[in-house]
């Protein structure tokens, strides 16, 4: 049995090994996320990104290893806890936006906050404001069907904001936008976080974008290479007021 | 060959149509074959009655079948992409899909064609001699010519509904418009109503006094022109109003300030009416005729025909196979839906409470129709 985290982290990790049907993915890993920072996980397709951020989120059981979130353990919940933290704790954006197509723009932004029992005027007036801060106000009555990639995109960005979760999992959320679109959907996601004290971590194979994140680690084979220097507390509080 | 390799992946619902296909096919074969015993008994009597009471059962199964071939590639995506991969063109994917259920039909139809040719072949109780054609030699040419037919309708209209696959995985998220236009609602309201009017003035007291001037076949008796006339455009009407008013139920069910089980089954509804909505109909349709005639036969012993109930009852059942495909290919398409809905923490709980709620309103859509067409039905029998 391992002591309890540092209370600094909000996210930590510890030695996590995970495999896909025998494939290993994670070959021990083991990662601490500041309450409040933005942390890029970058690495080349195959490297495990995604699979580290589903072991974060409680999405994937771990094969090995621990995860803690707020002091408390996630790799020994049961399967309905896992899912009532991520209802309520967390948010994803993941590389496809996976709206419901049946629902409005406004209706599936509103969802996860209707789903964790919020009003339905309180759920309805977060969904308007956080379309608007996307630019997609315009399109709140209409379904995804008719909107565009980029479009679809943001709402989804929209959904995983709204309930201002502790921890926003972003997993590629620019794969499918341009340029122009790539760069405003993660200065919104990432002033969201810095705004409202979300955690961020994202998931990205673009080195452009790593110029958003406080810090930075880098994933080869399952492996941490990269920086995983932590940025000192004083500098992370500097980039945070910017 | 490379049927028996894709049959070797079947799952249990794979298996399940495979399963229906053949044996719907196996019954029309059986009364195809009978209608042929028939006319091999009794030459001198026209069969053209018998084989057109044989088209019937034989459009239920060629529409079973489309329903069948529409449903594959939503239940099987990985399979049209692989065949997509391995350079199948969507050509090539419809003539595969229409093969793997004219062969079920082919199936089918041979074990009905062994099973005729069994019982003709003196094991046959005598009563039976007359449908069978016992004691007449068979030309061998016929039973096959009459067999073909079956395979041959169920896999052109399976080749017809499959869907041209999309090459690039983006496109899954198009949707069919949900709404419908006021000529879609308002031209079967009218049917309907003008149906209805002319039943009631069909039966109107006094117009009995006028006899009934058009028998019926399958031992219904006989009705009366209006009657006839007015039943079929309400019934017409009713099943075409089927599809809207699912989608009325949807938005009666998420109306207001929805729960997120109402707005999630309201919603859905609404999406899938189109889909649903005809299958529905047409087992609304095909229930409420057979129920009338059930009930006119049990008021009047003696009247009923085996091979008009037996006809009935297997459109009835091809009806209720095509519509329990169609909601698996409904379920099936809207898996990434569910796992998306999941991952946002949704309690499975509410997903299928949200489902269960949907057919609870499904069913009142066919209560309602089916029964408004079964009682104008009984009305017009008399």
């Amino acid at each position: 049995m391992s002591a309890a985290p540092p209370d600094n982290d909000v996210l930590w990790a510890r030695g996590i090994v995970k495999s896909h049907h025998g494939t290993p993915a994670l070959r021990g890993i083991s990662i601490g996320v500041r309450e409040g920072e933005v942390l890029a996980v970058t690495g080349p397709r195959g490297s495990g990104k995604s699979t580290l951020l589903g072991c974060l989120s409680g999405l994937l059981p771990v094969d090995e290893g621990e995860v803690w979130f707020n002091s408390s353990p996630v790799h020994t919940l049961s399967r309905l806890g896992r899912e009532r933290l991520r209802r309520d704790r967390f948010g994803f954006v993941g590389s496809e936006p996976h709206l419901v197509p049946e629902l409005t723009a406004r209706e599936n932004v509103a969802l996860p906050l209707l789903l964790s029992g919020a009003g339905h005027k309180a759920a309805y007036t977060a969904a308007a404001e956080w379309l608007e801060r996307l630019d997609v106000a315009d399109h709140a009555k209409r379904r995804p069907a008719e909107l565009i990639q980029s479009q679809r995109q943001r709402i989804a960005v929209a959904r995983a904001l709204a309930p201002l979760p502790a921890v926003v999992f972003a997993d590629d959320p620019t794969a499918p936008l341009h340029r122009e679109a790539k760069d405003q959907v993660l200065r919104i996601l990432a002033s969201a976080a810095r705004s409202h004290q979300l955690t961020l971590v994202l998931a990205t194979h673009d080195p452009e974008l790593v110029k958003y994140a406080d810090r930075t680690v880098a994933l080869l084979d399952g492996r941490l290479t990269g920086p995983v220097a932590p940025v000192p507390r004083g500098a992370a509080a500097l980039t945070a007021g910017r | 060959m490379l049927y028996f390799r894709l049959a070797r992946g079947y799952r249990p619902a794979d298996l399940g149509r495979w399963l229906l296909t053949a044996t719907a096919a196996a019954l029309v074969a059986a009364l195809l074959l009978r209608a042929l015993g028939r006319a091999l008994g009794e030459p001198a009597v026209s069969s053209l009655p018998r084989l057109l009471w044989c088209l019937p059962p034989l459009a239920a199964v060629g529409w079973f079948a489309a329903v069948v071939g529409r449903a594959v590639p939503a239940a099987r995506p990985e399979r049209i992409d692989g065949l997509t991969a391995a350079g199948a063109g969507p050509v090539r994917i419809r003539l595969l899909v229409a093969g793997e259920i004219a062969l079920a039909c082919t199936l089918g139809s041979a074990v009905a064609l062994l099973l005729f040719l069994v019982l003709r072949n003196d094991i046959a109780d005598p009563s039976l001699a007359a449908d069978l054609g016992m004691g007449s030699p068979l030309p061998a040419a016929a039973p096959v010519t009459l067999l073909v037919l079956v395979p041959l309708v169920a896999g052109v209209s399976a080749a017809c509904a499959v869907p041209l696959t999309d090459p690039l995985p983006t496109g899954r998220e198009h949707t069919a418009p949900t709404g419908f236009g006021p000529l879609r609602i308002a031209l079967p309201t009218g049917l309907l109503l003008t149906g209805t009017a002319l039943e009631l003035y069909g039966l109107r007291p006094g117009a009995s006094v006028d006899g009934r001037p058009v028998a019926l076949p399958g031992g219904l008796g006989d009705t009366g022109v209006a009657a006839l006339v007015g039943w079929s455009l309400a019934a017409l009407g009713l099943a075409l109003l089927t599809a809207p008013l699912l989608a009325l139920a949807g938005r009666l069910l998420a109306l207001g300030r929805p729960t997120p089980l109402r707005l999630l089954a309201g919603r859905g509804l609404t999406a899938e009416a189109r889909r649903i909505g005809t299958p529905l109909a047409v087992l609304g349709l095909a229930a409420a005729a057979v129920l009338a005639a059930f009930r006119y036969w049990i008021g009047r012993p003696g009247s009923s025909e085996t091979l008009t109930s037996v006809e009935g009852l297997l459109v009835v059942a091809c009806a209720l196979a095509a519509l329990l495909v169609r909601a698996a290919e409904v379920r099936s398409a809207r898996r990434d839906v569910s796992s998306t809905l999941l991952r946002l923490g949704a309690a499975p709980r509410l997903l299928f409470g949200a489902a269960a709620l949907r057919v609870l309103a499904a069913g009142t859509v066919l209560l309602l129709t089916g029964g408004l067409t079964a009682v104008l039905a009984a009305g017009a029998l008399g």
